[in-house]
């Protein structure tokens, strides 16, 4: 082994002595463990899936010869083979992640099969909403007993898909607020892994999850006043950005948090889409018989705002020194801009003022803290807006050609720089 | 941890930890196997009390992910034609009467919001589309059965036949219905008094032999 060679090496020149050399070789021991049973849940879930998902198929065929008291009995086969396993994980193998997390996610596609195969039986008919609703609720209980994040992910994932079917996809479009309500019902495990397992890979999986599923589920909310929506979606990309700022998380890498990552580019990309002058001239010719300060819609940014502003007053409160990260004040300027934007044209200016702040100080913030990622995605913020602006900007090829070459060469001395100075803190001679 | 006392209290929270999972545990199964079970009770209940009636049919067949292969049932009687005009909206779920024709074939005589009280025979049913004029209403309804399971092996032949009786205008398609208390279940499909399982079946014969 390469590292009980380097530290004999190092007991002999006297660099360290026997005893640091034993510790550390038994510290690295304990730690080769690690990424083994890692793979091993991964493995065990993977087969779980695959597995549960193939006797879903095999089921599906509908098996005409059987009667219908064996197609009954032979649904239910699998849901009792779950059981059991789950049973057996949680009694004799308590200790083992990979055998909680596969069987429960086993279990889980068991009670699809199960009430799937009932369905066939006695041709049920009916939206893939309902049964999807009975199969969510069956399978949340899981999550808890035994005590599954790869169960609840499912799980997660079942609710978005069942709140799209029922907003975006269904032919009578109605309020899918039932999700919030299911999405509620989750949020206790999540917050057992935000205090007990913070470092897991699971606790970052739902960093990643749970806003994700907010941001496609927000818009079904949208009915006669969907331009509230816009509203809403920056107020929410703010509010997600903050949390992202919140204690235990902002010590998380960027790429494990999704709060903050999914937050900044929503806002990014919302304010660069409304920097375009069709949306508000659109906005503006709309003739509006009804108040738009009655509708759901206006009360969802209202609420969406508050919340977003009181979690920047109380994080600003406990903060020193005062400091404001880019994209953190975003939503509260928009939301001014958004009402003055129903009657004054100039206020797509102000959004393109806007984005141009959040891209100077998403660089200055690269800067400070030393992070080339950051800078360029900074500077990635003003090629956008430059593209952006080239759509409806009557200007000629050689300015354009210019203002590229410009924002080219501040990209490669941002970066030179950065690196010189990183050298610089690296060999302070 | 060699304190007796401190040991004692210990393994009382292990035991009480083992008790709570153990509760949840059952309660899960139990959960688990309740709904399902009340599924095919209430399916049961249809199957042996209810009054059989036959629905003229059109036929298509779209592929189900998740439930395999069916015939997808679209009913000749899809709208209701009204005298009165009492408010029906769009996506709310009402009680639609049943009566047979003079041929023998089920029909919708009355729609209604609330669910009946008297001994009739009558449906749940999703309202749809409303069109009113100075004289009626009609109300288009979606049925709570528009799905035939078929083996998989057996769909499309069944498909095929079904389609065929579709064009040929002779031919009448029916599905034969147990309905009791606004349920109803699919309990065969039709073509010209034959079950669509068994000429599915003949069918699959005659492809073999002509291969």
């Amino acid at each position: 082994m390469k590292l009980s060679k380097n530290l004999a090496e190092l007991v002999e020149a006297g660099v360290i002595d026997q005893g640091t050399a034993e510790r550390i070789s038994a510290y690295y021991a304990a730690k080769t463990t690690t990424p083994q049973s890692k793979l091993v849940i991964v493995f065990g879930i993977l087969g779980a899936l695959l597995v549960s998902l193939g006797i879903i198929l095999i089921l599906a065929h509908n098996w005409d010869d059987l009667t219908r008291t064996t197609k009954t009995v032979i649904a239910f086969i699998p849901l009792l083979i779950g059981q059991g396993i789950c049973g057996y994980s949680l009694w004799k193998r308590s200790d083992s992640t990979a055998w909680r997390e596969a069987s429960a996610v086993f279990l889980v596609f068991a009670i699809g099969a199960c009430i799937s195969l009932i369905s066939q039986i006695y041709n049920i008919p009916g939206t893939i909403t309902s049964f999807l609703f009975t199969w969510l609720i069956l399978a949340l209980p899981i999550v808890y007993v035994m005590n599954s994040s790869s169960a609840s992910i499912l799980y997660i994932i079942g609710i978005t898909y069942y709140a799209c079917d029922l907003g975006y996809w269904g032919s009578y479009q109605v309020e899918s607020y039932i999700y919030w309500g299911l999405l509620l019902l989750i949020l206790p495990h999540y917050y057992y892994l935000y205090t007990k397992r913070s470092e897991s890979n699971f606790f970052t999986f739902h960093n990643w999850f749970i806003p994700l599923s907010i941001i496609i589920t927000l818009g079904t909310l949208a009915r006669d006043a969907g331009e509230f929506m816009f509203v809403s979606y920056m107020s929410l990309f703010g509010l997600l950005y903050l949390i992202g700022g919140t204690r235990v998380l902002a010590d998380l890498k960027i790429r494990n948090n999704g709060y903050l990552v999914l937050g900044s580019l929503g806002t990014v990309v919302l304010l660069l889409v409304l920097g375009f002058d069709w949306f508000w001239s659109d906005m503006r010719d709309v003739d509006r018989t009804e108040n738009l300060y009655n509708t759901p819609e206006f009360i969802i940014a209202i609420v969406l705002t508050v919340a977003a502003l009181a979690l920047l007053i109380y994080q600003k409160l406990k903060q020193t020194p005062f400091m404001l990260r880019p994209a953190e004040w975003v939503f509260l300027v928009f939301f001014g801009l958004f009402i003055l934007g129903m009657n004054s044209p100039f206020v797509v200016i102000w959004i393109n003022i806007l984005t141009l702040i959040v891209a100077v100080l998403t660089i200055r913030e690269g800067a400070v803290r030393n992070n080339l990622g950051i800078l360029n995605y900074g500077l990635l913020i003003i090629t956008g807006l430059i593209i952006c602006r080239f759509f409806d900007v009557n200007i000629g090829f050689v300015m354009k050609g210019l203002l590229f070459v410009l924002v080219g060469l501040g990209f490669f001395f941002a970066n030179l720089w950065m690196i010189r100075k990183k050298k610089k803190v690296l060999t302070p001679s | 941890m060699d304190d007796p006392k401190e040991k004692e209290s210990a393994y009382s929270i292990l035991i009480m930890k083992r008790t709570v999972i153990l509760t949840g545990f059952i309660l899960m199964v139990v959960l688990q196997w309740f709904i399902p079970g009340r599924m095919i009770f209430f399916k049961e209940r249809v199957l042996s009390e209810g009054t059989e009636y036959r629905f003229r049919t059109e036929p298509f067949d779209p592929y189900d992910a998740f439930r395999g292969k069916y015939i997808h049932l679209a009913f000749n009687q899809a709208t209701v034609q009204l005298k009165d005009s009492a408010n029906w909206n769009q996506g709310e779920m009402i009680f639609a009467l049943l009566s047979t024709d003079s041929s023998g074939y089920a029909m919708v005589t009355e729609l209604r919001k609330e669910e009946p009280e008297e001994d009739v025979d009558y449906l749940k049913v999703i309202s749809g589309y409303v069109y009113e004029d100075s004289t009626s209403t009609s109300v288009s309804i979606s049925y709570p059965f528009d799905r035939f399971y078929m083996e998989e092996s057996k769909a499309q032949a069944a498909d095929d036949a079904y389609h065929q009786a579709l064009s040929d205008t002779s031919k009448v398609t029916y599905a034969l219905v147990l309905v009791h208390r606004g349920e109803g279940i699919v309990k065969e499909v039709y073509i010209d008094g034959v079950p669509i399982k068994k000429i599915a079946i003949e069918r699959q014969k005659l492809e073999e032999e002509v291969q």
